[in-house]
């Protein structure tokens, strides 16, 4: 119990702020008020540190704690600048005005700790180890973000995109939980590892089969993966920019964990050459994969408004990462992890997709209501090298980065699961990849053609710079991280395939069942362990 | 995959068999744990990027300056410390950080490592002392020399990018691995550019840049596909592997095996690479037009470091050239005949920077031929000493520019000597023109004739005709040298300023409003920094002939530091039998008893009375009966009787002319056809391709309509479709 | 036309207690069909949200089912969750309910279609 809760400390330290934000967030001194969003990133740091000392698991993925805790505790870090300030300051500025403070209206607490507990749901998707906490940790995920989507700014769009991503959400929930129930009914356990020994020794039936592809695709909600992609641009676009560069990194790293998570319960130490998933499985991943990032970039393709173009590269990203899933552990500690390389990848995406998202953040313009909105459209961005080079800069670099060029993050990321997915042998899903990163060139050239290249026209009126200090820094960051974090892109590539190396007793148990083949030895070597 | 869970003590350590049963290998690699090493290339890194910070912060003071001084001298004082700790210990390979380690796959050569790390061995230390110990002291002469830049911030520009070459440089000479070296070598191109370009408002010093990146581009592609040919056939892009693979190769060749075809090959793109990037034929174009930067970086880049990169690349890797005996002759010839052409050139030309530029491409072709000669060690001391002689004849040649307002032309200049406070110039002047006409006993003497010598014993296609055409080269590099003292420094006292400030900032100077002469023109004499970096470099250009006399065995301290690398382990394929170590056989057979069977000793007298006639026949076609700057009676009647030589070399043998008819002039008739192709084909393809997903977009774009129901129909009839298929595999 | 009687023989052979995991399962199964039916046939977002509510429900019987199958209590505990999950998400779709009606004065789900493309 004790070695549990050790595992949770993040979470722990995240809740703890939670609680301590909720509150703060009512009280009548305007000081208080501010302090929340200092306290959320105390917990966050706190969380960070604490992930470092996270200990090994009996899970799928023993190793995984200190990896992605530490991945998800520093995104979080690096968006919460961004997020300072989204919601509160209309009422605010209300406030500042003279008006009467109600605690009934303001939101800015509660939005913290949404954003807390978000996060600290993802945390518990890597703890997890059983279908119930899963399904709990999930839930935890995604719930709050609904609420973030919609209260994110006072426009109507902000609320249609709540209305559909709860209501999409909860379609997808329901999927996934239908499929986690099939998942007991054909093992009879929740436990992950069990049901892995239980698939190895009884087969997984049509019940197992079925249940499993049905909580993957309900789960591929939270990653953007077609068939349950739709909702993307459209929420995307409605939500506040930071909200979209939040809900670009953390549901869908909260789903990548937990497919991996689930396929390792059949996976990658079931097929002959010991790394491919069953036939069925694999078709449709790959299937999946292709249609998304295919989707994503066509689409991508004919937007014209940023925002919903990085939804849509958004989309597509997750199809490259799926490559990865697909590839899974490899063979050995050296030659294409999968795993490794979509964590990596993750964390790449997480980082420069940030930018992307921070720079329209930065920039407001007046729309038809006189009212201050962020920038959407790449025709806004238009010139902007003129006006604000460190901006224009900011955007080129993640733009690059995203699209793969060399030598920024995102070209190592992608290195890695070109290279994994050449050594497990998918080179048509490598092809496709490689035609989609060139098609995504197009869209991700003219935004950094529009920044730097193109100049304004005289009567057009300028954006203007935000006066939230914190999103220019969350712009920087991404930006500086885009360059530096390269230097340690080798690392963080060890670290993550460290920490997606499967459970070694299920690899052994698949070894033993693969030398026994079909003798009664299994049955006792699954009652042993 | 891109993994580092392999480190690299354990590649090396599955190697080491390789490395151990290598007969010839130096010492079998080793880590080293002095990682404080690290600091040589990091230190100028941080002073590059700090005096970028000063210049973002509109610094006006010589901060940067004086940063980038300091940062040079620890950095010098640590390879010091480090030569002296490590100096004889063999290969230290000391690991900065993981940068690259790729594989996609278990198997040998399926995995590509490369990280910042140091492979330091003795011709590591050589390269890294004048490196560092001049930089610093160049950085010092600049701090002065540029001081007129400080108020429009080029100062922290121009310091930035002077730390930033001295970082690519040490990483090009420290590198552990042919990738790092490349970074280095295109890193130091880089700077090369950006100094060159730095007076970028001239339209001459752009057109300079431009030329240099283009030309170094050229060798570049061949130092590219070498280093992919090396990768491909040695299986890594690491110094230690690669020579313990080399090591292999020598050990079949001296058991009477032949060498493969792709092997010989990576030697012959190497050195277009060296070519390129050390100014040889063909290639040499673009460093005599590089002097349109500012002199301390002509000093510094284009005659000191940079640009024997070239030398250092053939002697890192000389066993492998030594494999390939077309290599070495080619490097031979065209080193030898660069020299030639460049001194003809030289001997014509008035611009007296554009003397030392056309002298240094000579004197680079004579270290080529040293290493085609075989004589690294000769071609490493002549490194080593024209970095000494040729920065000071630089700074002098600055400081004159510098004190009379971009004033370079050796008609307009004349007896300086008798000038107050130009004695140090003058004696700068004096002592690196001995040196560089290899008058007896000065540091140039010695190196050159180990090469001259050398060049009449190895045996090679033509070598003997080689070193009699490198004597004659010599004397002439007497008389040019020796022509620019005589004209500058002696003679009577008369000077003009330049009307077209000559490549260096002197936009603002005083003098430059009267052009008219030297009535109301006051020249300023050098200031403390220029002439203590000047009297410096008078004392190590001196000093650089005491290393000749320390470790007689080896010829020479430098001779001991080649010897104990890389270099000094060669086998011939030609001379394989019975004589184990080639080099040092044709050395033994030449150094026989008697005159005339040493052509060291022979060489001291010949190659000095070449020198005696070559700095005779400048005093006496440009000191005596000239009464004025601008003419000097013999050399003009001479010049007129020699007619049309005498053009040809001054228009510098119609070269550029020449490339331009050859490449210019054709390339921008295949870029217009190309632009024909491009437009009708090219685009059509691209377009059509960007045609096609952009078709697709349009006909999935339906599927966003925005409606939530038909999205939920999107998703639920997806899910359906997905389970069927899955149904009907199962 | 099923003869029912031949239908209710075949699937219960004993009468009481004669009812097989397979009928729960395809209650569930009935249940969460009709949720997603419903789900996509109806365009009030209130009774949406009851469809989803039903799928959920579908969930949790065949997990009750699965754990009388089973054996093991584990099934129970995890509808237990799912209830509280479906009360949270209830209350969460209420209360946005209630938010988009003060907006639009409309529960039309095919009202919020401002974002497409």
């Amino acid at each position: 119990m004790i070695e549990k809760l050790a595992q949770l400390h993040p979470e722990i330290a995240l809740f703890a702020a939670t609680c301590i934000v909720m509150v703060l967030g009512l009280a009548k001194s305007s000081f208080w008020r501010g302090m929340s969003v200092w306290v959320t990133g105390l917990g966050l740091v706190a969380a960070l540190v604490l992930s470092f000392f996270s200990p090994q698991t009996d899970g799928m993925l023993p190793n995984s704690l200190p990896y992605l805790k530490a991945m998800i505790a520093a995104i979080g870090l690096m968006i919460l600048p961004l997020m300072g300030g989204t919601v509160d300051r209309w009422y605010e500025r209300t406030v500042g005005r003279g008006a009467s403070f109600d605690p009934l209206r303001v939101t800015r607490g509660e939005f913290y700790a949404f954003y807390l507990l978000s996060l600290m749901g993802v945390m518990l998707c890597v703890t997890a180890d059983d279908l119930i906490w899963l399904f709990l940790a999930l839930e935890l995920t995604s719930l709050p973000t609904y609420i973030m989507v919609a209260m994110s700014t006072p426009r109507l769009r902000s609320q249609e995109a709540g209305v559909k991503y709860f209501f999409l959400g909860a379609l997808s929930a329901a999927t996934f939980l239908y499929g986690f129930a099939m998942l007991y009914g054909a093992t009879g356990t929740t436990q992950l590892q069990d049901i892995a020994i239980h698939f190895r020794t009884e087969g997984m039936g049509l019940i197992g089969t079925l249940g499993l592809v049905m909580a993957l695709i309900g789960v591929s909600f939270k990653i953007a993966a077609a068939p349950m992609h739709f909702y993307t641009p459209d929420v995307y676009q409605g939500a506040a920019s930071p909200v979209s560069a939040f809900l670009a990194f953390a549901p869908k790293a909260a789903g990548f964990v937990v497919m991996i998570q689930l396929l390792s319960t059949v996976g990658w130490g079931w097929g002959e050459h010991g790394i491919a998933l069953p036939e069925a499985l694999r078709i449709t991943l790959w299937v999946i994969a292709a249609i998304t990032m295919t989707f994503g970039n066509v689409l991508a393709l004919l937007q014209s408004n940023a925002k919903r173009m990085l939804a849509y590269s958004s989309i597509a990203h997750s199809g490259y990462m799926l490559v990865g899933l697909l590839v899974g552990p490899g063979q050995g500690p050296i030659a294409g992890n999968g795993l490794g390389a979509a964590m990596f990848y993750l964390l790449c995406y997480g980082v420069m997709n940030l930018g992307a998202f921070a720079v329209l953040a930065c920039l407001e313009k007046r729309d038809e209501h006189g009212e201050l909105v962020e920038i959407e459209t790449v025709e806004d961005l238009r010139g902007l090298h003129a006006a604000r080079p460190g901006l224009a800069w900011a955007m080129t670099l993640c733009a690059l980065s995203l699209l793969g060029m060399p030598p920024l993050l995102g070209f190592w990321g992608k290195l890695g699961l070109f290279t994994s997915g050449i050594s497990a042998g998918e080179i048509g899903l490598v092809v496709i990849m490689g035609l989609n990163s060139a098609v995504a060139a197009f869209y991700y050239l003219r935004l950094v053609r529009a920044v730097m290249l193109d100049t304004r026209d005289e009567d057009m009126d300028r954006p203007a710079l935000t006066d939230m200090f914190g999103r220019r820094v969350a712009a920087g960051l991404s930006a500086v991280g885009v360059l530096v974090v390269v230097i340690w892109a080798g690392q963080l590539q060890a670290a993550s395939d460290h920490a997606t190396e499967v459970n070694p007793r299920i690899r052994q148990f698949n070894e033993r069942v693969v030398e026994a083949e079909e003798t009664p030895v299994i049955e006792s070597i699954a009652r042993n362990d | 995959m891109i993994s580092v869970m392999q480190t690299i003590p354990a590649t090396l350590a599955s190697h080491a068999p390789a490395a151990a049963g290598a007969a010839h290998a130096p010492t079998a690699p080793g880590d080293s744990s002095a990682i404080w090493l690290i600091l040589i290339p990091l230190l100028p890194l941080v002073s590059s990027i700090l005096c970028g910070i000063y210049r973002a912060w509109g610094v006006t003071s010589k901060l940067p300056g004086y940063t980038t001084v300091l940062a040079l001298a620890v950095s010098f004082i640590v390879t010091l410390t480090g030569y002296l700790s490590f100096g004889g210990a063999g290969v230290q390979i000391v690991h900065g950080f993981q940068w690259l380690n790729i594989s996609w796959g278990e198997a040998h050569g399926q995995s590509l490592t490369a990280n910042f790390s140091l492979y330091i061995d003795s011709l590591t230390w050589l390269w890294m002392l004048f490196v560092t110990g001049l930089a610093t002291l160049i950085a010092l002469y600049s701090t002065e020399y540029m001081s007129e830049d400080q108020k429009n911030g080029g100062y922290a520009r121009y310091f930035s990018f002077f730390s930033l070459f001295v970082f690519a440089m040490s990483c090009l000479v420290m590198g552990d691995n042919l990738l790092l070296l490349y970074l280095g070598w295109e890193g130091v191109g880089l700077c090369s550019y950006l100094l060159i370009g730095y007076y970028y408002t001239k339209p001459a010093a752009v057109a300079a840049a431009k030329k240099a990146f283009i030309v170094n581009r050229i060798g570049d592609l061949g130092l590219a596909l070498g280093m992919m040919l090396a990768f491909v056939e040695f299986g890594s892009l690491e110094f230690s592997e690669i020579f313990a693979r080399v090591a292999e190769i020598q050990a079949t060749v001296a058991a009477g095996g032949h060498v493969s075809w792709q092997i010989e090959a990576i030697p012959l793109l190497l050195m277009v690479g060296a070519f390129g990037k050390s100014a040889q034929l063909p290639l040499y174009v673009w460093l005599p037009d590089a002097m349109e930067g500012p002199t301390p970086v002509s000093a510094l880049i284009h005659a000191a470091t940079m640009v024997t990169a070239g030398v250092y690349l053939i002697a890192r890797f000389l066993p492998l050239f030594a494999l390939n005996p077309t290599s070495l002759a080619i490097v031979a010839w065209v080193g030898g005949l660069t020299a030639l052409l460049a001194a003809t050139i030289g001997m014509s030309q008035f611009d007296i920077k554009r003397v030392m530029a056309y002298s240094t491409v000579s004197q680079l072709g004579y270290m080529f031929l040293g290493l085609g000669v075989l004589t690294a060690t000769g071609a490493a001391y002549h490194v080593f000493t024209h970095a000494f002689f040729k920065a000071t004849l630089f700074l002098s040649c600055g400081a004159v520019m510098h004190g009379f307002a971009g004033q370079l032309d050796l008609r307009k200049l004349s007896g300086l000597r008798k000038l107050k406070g130009w004695g140090i110039v003058t004696l700068a002047m004096l002592v690196g023109c001995l040196c560089l006409a290899g008058f007896p006993f000065t540091s140039g003497f010695f190196s050159k004739d180990m090469i001259l010598a050398e060049a009449f014993v190895t045996q090679g296609p033509g070598y003997q005709a080689l070193g009699i055409l490198a004597l004659i080269t010599a004397g002439m590099t007497a008389y040019y040298s020796f022509r620019v003292f005589f004209r500058v420094f002696c003679g009577p006292v008369e000077f003009h300023p330049s009307d077209d400030h000559h490549g260096d900032s002197e936009e603002e100077h005083e003098a430059h409003e009267d052009a008219e002469g030297h009535h109301g023109f006051h020249p300023h004499a050098p200031g403390w920094a220029i002439n203590l970096v000047l009297m410096v470099l008078i004392v190590g250009s001196l000093a650089a002939a005491i290393p000749y006399f320390v470790d007689k065995e080896n010829h020479g301290w430098v001779g001991g530091l080649v010897h104990d690398s890389t270099a000094g382990h060669l086998v011939l394929p030609t001379v394989a039998h019975g004589a184990e170590d080639a080099a040092h056989g044709a050395e033994a057979v030449a150094h026989g008893e008697g005159f005339w069977s040493d052509p060291h000793k022979w060489m001291y007298y010949v190659s000095g009375t070449i020198g005696f006639i070559g700095i005779g026949l400048a005093w006496l076609i440009h000191m005596t009966r000239r009464t004025e700057a601008a003419t000097a009676p013999i050399a003009d009647g001479l010049k007129n009787a020699m007619r049309p030589v005498s053009t040809w070399c001054e228009r510098k043998w119609y070269v550029d002319e020449f490339y331009d008819i050859i490449f210019r002039y054709p390339l921008k008739i295949l870029s217009h056809l190309f632009y024909l192709l491009d437009q009708l084909l090219v685009d059509g393809l691209v377009n059509f391709a960007g045609a096609v997903p952009r078709m697709l977009g349009r006909s999935l774009r339906p599927s966003q309509n925005g409606l939530l129901q038909s999205y939920a129909v999107g998703m639920g009839g997806g899910v359906a479709v997905i389970l069927f298929i899955v149904w009907i595999l199962l | 036309m099923i003869d029912t009687a031949l239908f209710a023989q075949a699937a219960f052979p004993e009468l009481m207690g004669g009812i097989t995991l397979y009928h729960y399962l395809f209650v569930s199964a009935a249940m969460f069909g009709l949720g997603v039916i419903g789900f996509l046939a109806r365009r009030n977002l209130i009774i949406m949200f009851l469809c989803t509510e039903l799928m959920f429900q579908g969930a949790g019987i065949a997990l009750i089912a699965f754990s009388r199958y089973w054996m093991n209590a584990t099934g129970q505990v995890f509808v237990i969750f799912v209830l509280t999950i479906a009360a949270a998400e209830a209350a969460l779709a209420l209360g946005l309910v209630v938010y988009l009606f003060r907006r639009r004065h409309t529960l039309d789900a095919q009202a919020w279609a401002e974002l497409s493309g």
